[in-house]
């Protein structure tokens, strides 16, 4: 099982060599996201333009926390990071995930699906569900976000309601 | 057409050939019968007619004599006295104990074993051996014969709290799971059954199979949680992505303290901590399954999947 791939920056993890992936079935695309992994890392949570989406799947006890900075005026997401406890598939599709909700707005995210990102890394039957975390948790990112935009336009109404 | 004279004229000519085995089984097989006094009877008369025979058949009417204890209101005379036979005893009780009974040397037992049966009574309900068809007499889940030793085809309505003899509930203090374990696997692995027919090495394979699952089941608390629900017709539903804010952010934090606990004492502390809310969520689920509140059930083994899993990741650690 692999483990969070932020300890690979660290240079802890052991590589897993091309030959030992072909004898284990992981695709190319999976190992890369493994050994290059991108957009690791932690925005503050309680910054405004930050939506935190936190996900998990209890067949593996997976945990994935995917987030997003939107911009508020174009409402386009510029930056995106994740931290995944799981298997390879998992760490992979939530790199993915991050990846491509890049540079779009956010109402085109919510219409990444499972199968496209599962397709991409050719992840077996059986680490499809992962690819179906990866999809929950751009829409709870979002979800999360939303809320507090919502929150937030609340309390600035309420401010300037005691102020009128 | 078999009547009763005729099991009386198989049970003879069995005594007359010496078959002491066949006679012996003709008499286990018919225990449970309402002919069983008239057989024994027949079998003592026998063994007085037939004095020459009298050595072999003092150990038979020994080893019946035993066999049949159970059985109410046997005479007292029954039994012959045992110190003047010539044949030893083990012998033939060796050959008695030795399991599935060819049948080229007794082709008439199928014959009785089927009017045997019709005469039998009250015992439709109980399961009937392929072999030998005899019923199940002894306690217990019918994985082998009690009568001829064959192993039985995997009956799925007997679940595996069945199988060790255990209630249907998730506290198994001695269980002593290991020791009946081993006990079934004495009966039931497939090294035992290399000489006999390719249908019974079948049935051992998967008998033993089962009993291995049966065990591994229930051995650990998770997977007994996750069993008993589903015995309730309660399928807990493992692809669903779970969105409980608390949960997870507690689970978040224990994964990352794993990853940065850079010895073994760091992580052995973790794992107490992790051990402690397994324990506490597992009491939980008793509860909580003793009021067949299931959804709550659900909730708990949740929980208690992913503190599985951290401790999983704490070993690989160490």
């Amino acid at each position: 099982m692999l483990s969070f791939s932020g300890k690979r920056l660290l240079g802890l993890g052991h590589r897993v060599s091309a030959a030992a992936v072909v004898g284990r079935g992981y695709h190319e695309r999976v190992v890369d996201h493994y050994d290059n992994p991108r957009n690791v890392g932690s925005f503050d949570k309680n910054d405004s333009s930050v939506g935190t989406g936190l996900v998990g799947a209890p067949a593996c006890g997976d945990v994935m926390k995917l987030q997003i900075r939107v911009d508020e005026e174009s409402g386009k997401i510029v930056d995106a990071c994740f931290k995944t406890f799981g298997c390879g598939s998992a760490i992979a599709s939530s790199s993915v995930a991050t990846e491509w909700v890049k540079g779009k707005k956010m109402e085109e995210v919510l219409s990444i699906k499972n199968t496209e990102i599962a397709k991409h890394l050719s992840l077996p039957p059986v680490k499809l569900h992962c690819s179906m975390l990866a999809e929950d948790a751009i829409k709870a990112a979002v979800k999360d976000y939303e809320a507090k935009k919502a929150k937030h336009l609340g309390n600035a109404e309420a401010a300037q309601v005691e102020k009128a | 057409m078999l009547n009763m004279l005729s099991v009386f004229s198989v049970l003879r000519r069995q005594f007359l050939e010496n078959n002491c085995l066949n006679v012996f089984l003709i008499m286990r097989r018919s225990k449970n019968c309402s002919l069983f006094s008239l057989l024994r009877t027949s079998l003592k008369e026998l063994v007085y007619e037939n004095t020459t025979k009298r050595g072999l058949w003092l150990s038979a009417s020994s080893l019946v004599h035993e066999d049949l204890l159970l059985h109410p209101g046997i005479p007292s005379n029954f039994c012959i006295n045992t110190r003047s036979f010539s044949i030893p005893a083990k012998r033939f009780a060796r050959a008695s104990n030795c399991r599935g009974l060819d049948h080229h040397d007794f082709p008439e037992f199928r014959v009785l074993n089927r009017f045997l049966c019709s005469s039998e009574a009250g015992s439709g309900e109980l399961p009937r051996c392929w072999n030998c068809g005899g019923a199940a007499v002894s306690p217990g889940p019918f994985l082998a014969c009690g009568l001829c030793g064959s192993v039985q085809p995997v009956d799925q309505s007997i679940d595996f709290f069945q199988i060790f003899g255990l209630e249907r509930k998730y506290e198994i203090k001695d269980g002593n799971l290991e020791v009946k374990y081993k006990d079934w696997q004495k009966k039931l692995h497939p090294d035992l059954v290399h000489s006999k027919s390719e249908k019974e090495k079948m049935f051992a394979a998967e008998q033993s199979a089962r009993v291995i699952d049966a065990y591994r089941t229930l051995s650990k608390p998770l997977p007994r949680a996750i069993y008993l629900l589903k015995l309730e017709g309660v399928h807990v539903d493992e692809e669903k992505t779970i969105t409980d804010p608390d949960l997870l952010a507690e689970m978040m934090d224990i994964r990352e303290a794993v990853e940065e606990a850079n010895d073994s004492h760091a992580l052995n502390q973790i794992q107490t901590q992790v051990e402690e809310k397994f324990e506490k969520c597992s009491r939980s689920f008793e509860q909580v399954f003793k009021m067949h509140d299931f959804d709550n059930a659900i909730a708990a083994i949740e929980r208690m999947r992913y503190y599985d899993r951290a401790l999983e990741e704490i070993t690989k650690k160490l």
